[in-house]
């Protein structure tokens, strides 16, 4: 039974690649140790074959755009066969909370962005810190929507209103649902920040909480002109 | 080494210039609103700017710009598909 | 074993296989049936014989779950199961109800059974699936609150991993949703509504995470490939089972009498479920090329690559054939389901099971790793043998039901159900054979445990 009981091997190297070993692709990693080639900012920008944050992070934000890509176009083509009703429906909803919103989620993302930088450079707190205030920003996010939300249960609209209701309210609302999520991410990464949990060598946490943070940001501005302005 | 690595790929200038833009496209699609136009026109040129405002997140805030092979493309591959969808569905509604 | 309490896993998987070709069994009676009609009758009528298919089908799972528990928690927290003793009475009560259960579909009528155990008192019979008596899911209920608090002792007392949390979790669920099996609201369209969160929210949600867990589990064993590469995928893979899976329940929903919505909500939602069963594949594949051994149990690696594969194509694709609701507008209840489901239990379940235990039982049996290579040689033939016959038995059935249809619902001149079913015959013919095939294979499955027992493992 001995040799069966050595899985946790390389227990020192969390970061290590998970899926590009096997693949056929260009490795760079094969001649270098791992944690230092993914993550050292010290590695030219053209040596880089993927995507900051992990690749099984990735994976999911790729399954999560597919279901919103999926989400927009049914709206789209839905839509095609009732514009008068979703032409009617847009006008009643509040652009103004929709501006504040993608503001918010703009700013939370480039403070998101300037976290990573600090953390590139050692900078633990200031990393910390812009993530705060990224989440305060989201936080402003959340405290709009459901303010529209409020708004809607008020005047009585729900999802079997009609088609257009049904759409504006599940899209917003799976997006709502991952902004809280993204914002659950990046709260533990802020935590682990502010105890040293990471360094300019080893940042994968940073950046994957960023990479899924950015890809809300993204849905949302396409979320925002569609539902609330395009007709 | 250290400093084209760490610029390219997260420059901060770059990145707040993006940040400048961003703001400034999503208050000239609001003013849109705003303003009441409407029109087949109109929403793809709103959807347009929807596009290239996520493409620079991907390539500035996502860090996509630095990085070479399949993965450089994933946002923009994405943005295309609904975009183009919903383009079609608009151009068929009108 | 690692551990001496491991040992109580035994007689679970004993149970589970002993069940499993018990089902067969009544599989092939009621394969015969279709076309048979009065084949055993009036002593084993069809929709007794699916009743004890079925249950039996949940059973056998159960018990392979529990065992794969009891066998891995142990050995991932570091320390012995908090009550064997526990353990072990759990196990005669489950299959003392179990078995008191089937005996009572098989010599009472149903509603004689429903009457003798009380049923007016708290009605929760006659519903598909949850055709149990009321007492017999009380005791369930026992059981698993017992197997829950066992196992979460252990893993509480000992090294917290992410395959327990996710096994835990996927476990406490099970037991959760199960509750719904007593809520049997009057109103037709609620009671089918909770009644898939029993149905769905087992086999599309929950479950998935005990098969992610044990997958898991088997792979670091059998790959050694690092714990924390492994653990990241699982979390990815469920997070993602679970979102599909959960909003996915809406593609029950379409003609049940819920709101208008579901019919979105259902296809968009469940249309992504595939994709998590995807990554599982390309997750196991990817451990296995990135091993840093060859372990000796190469049945067992087999089986763990198999249930990627099968579970892609039986919950995945053979899912996605039929769940957007303008599709299912026309397949709804046909042989298409009947594919599917064959598919998805065996490729998922059925298989993660065999998977646990083709990897557990050498070591409860006292070898040091694997079966010998003769041994394993007899294994691997009723892998195939089982997963090849099933993939025809869906494929047979995929065709019957594409035909019926067409015939039944689809063309301009429908025909009647009887009508149809006769011109079917052929199919589920060919169907009953690939079910012998599929019992021959699982014969070969047990008698591997017993030849080449005096041979040395294979290095």
């Amino acid at each position: 039974m001995k040799n069966l009981n050595r899985p946790e091997l390389n227990k020192s190297s969390p970061s290590g690649p998970p899926l590009e070993s096997t693949r056929g692709g260009p490795h760079i990693e094969n001649s270098r140790d791992a944690i230092h080639v993914k993550h050292s900012p010290s590695e030219s920008s053209d040596e880089r074959t993927y995507p900051p944050g992990d690749v099984a992070l990735w994976i999911f934000i790729l399954a999560e755009l597919l279901v919103f890509g999926v989400f927009f176009s049914a709206y789209a083509f839905t839509r095609a066969s009732n514009v008068e009703l979703f032409n009617t429906c847009q006008r009643t909803l509040d652009t103004n909370s929709a501006l504040i919103n993608t503001l918010a989620l703009i700013t939370s993302s480039y403070f998101v962005m300037r976290a990573v930088a600090a953390i590139r450079e050692d900078k633990s707190q200031q990393c910390f810190q812009w993530l705060l205030a990224a989440l305060l920003m989201g936080f402003v996010f959340l405290v709009v929507k459901s303010g529209e939300y409020l708004h809607h249960y008020d005047a009585g609209i729900n999802l079997r209103t009609n088609l257009f209701y049904m759409f504006y309210l599940s899209l917003t609302f799976f997006h709502f649902m991952h902004v809280i999520l993204g914002m659950v991410i990046l709260t533990a990464v802020a935590i682990k920040a502010t105890k040293g949990g990471y360094s300019a060598a080893e940042h994968t946490g940073v950046e994957s909480g960023a990479s899924y943070w950015h890809m809300v940001d993204i849905v949302w501005l396409v979320l925002f002109p569609l539902v609330y302005i395009m007709h | 080494m250290n400093q084209t690595g760490t610029k390219t790929i997260y420059a901060v200038r770059p990145c707040t210039f993006v940040y400048i833009v961003l703001m400034t496209l999503t208050v000239i699609t609001w003013l849109v609103g705003k303003a009441g136009l409407h029109g087949l026109e109109i929403s793809l040129f709103v959807l347009s700017f929807a596009l290239f405002k996520g493409l620079l997140i991907g390539d500035y805030y996502m860090g996509l710009r630095g990085i070479k092979g399949l993965w450089r493309w994933v946002i923009i591959i994405w943005l295309l598909l609904p975009g183009s969808l919903i383009t079609w569905a608009f151009v068929s509604a009108s | 074993m690692k551990y001496q309490s491991q040992a109580v896993a035994k007689p679970y998987f004993v149970a589970a296989i002993g069940l499993f070709v018990a089902q067969i069994l009544f599989g092939l009676i009621m394969g015969l049936q279709y076309v048979i009609g009065d084949f055993l009758f009036p002593e084993i009528p069809f929709n007794v014989a699916r009743m004890v298919h079925t249950n039996l089908l949940i059973v056998w799972i159960l018990f392979g779950f529990m065992g794969a528990a009891y066998y891995l928690v142990p050995e991932e927290s570091e320390c012995e199961l908090f009550s064997p003793k526990l353990a072990l009475l759990m196990f005669w009560i489950f299959l003392a109800a179990g078995a008191l259960t089937i005996l009572g579909y098989l010599l009472v009528p149903y509603a004689a059974l429903a009457e003798l155990t009380g049923n007016s008192l708290l009605p929760t019979m006659g519903r598909e699936f949850l055709e149990q008596p009321t007492i017999t899911k009380i005791g369930i209920v026992i059981v698993a609150l017992a197997f829950l608090f066992n196992i979460g002792m252990t893993v509480l007392k000992g090294r917290k991993t992410v395959i327990t949390l996710v096994l835990l979790l996927g476990l406490t669920g099970l037991a959760v949703f199960f509750l719904f099996s007593f809520f049997n609201p009057d109103n037709l369209v609620k009671d089918k509504f909770y009644w898939w969160w029993v149905v769905h929210l087992w086999v599309e949600g929950v479950w998935e995470l005990i098969l992610g867990a044990i997958l898991a589990f088997v792979l670091i064993k059998t790959t050694g490939v690092d714990r924390e590469v492994i653990e990241k995928w699982l979390y990815v893979i469920i997070a993602l089972a679970l979102i599909t899976g959960i909003i996915g329940t809406g593609h029950h929903y379409y003609w049940i009498g819920t709101p208008d919505y579901w019919q979105w909500w259902g296809s968009i939602f469940s249309a992504m479920e595939p994709l998590p069963f995807f990554m599982m594949t390309v997750f196991a594949f990817n451990m296995v090329n990135q091993r840093r051994r060859n372990h000796p149990n190469q049945a067992a690696v087999l089986w763990a690559l198999g249930t990627a594969v099968m579970a892609f194509l039986g919950a995945g694709v053979w899912g996605f054939l039929h769940t957007l609701s303008p599709v299912n507008y026309y397949t709804h209840g046909t042989q298409i389901t009947a594919a599917h489901g064959h598919m998805a239990f065996y490729g998922a379940y059925a298989m993660v099971v065999l998977t646990i235990i083709s990897y557990a039982m050498p070591m409860l049996n006292g070898r040091t790793a694997a079966n010998s290579g003769k041994s394993q040689v007899v294994e691997m033939w009723s892998f195939w043998l089982m997963t090849v016959s099933m993939v025809f038995i869906t494929l047979f059935l995929t065709g019957a039901g594409v035909l019926q249809t067409y015939m039944q619902r689809y063309t301009d001149n429908p025909q009647p159900f009887m009508v149809v079913q006769g011109r079917l015959e052929l199919f589920y013919w060919m169907r009953e054979v690939a079910g012998l095939v599929f019992l021959v294979g699982a014969v070969l499955y047990i008698i591997s445990f017993f030849v080449g027992g005096e041979e040395p493992e294979q290095a």
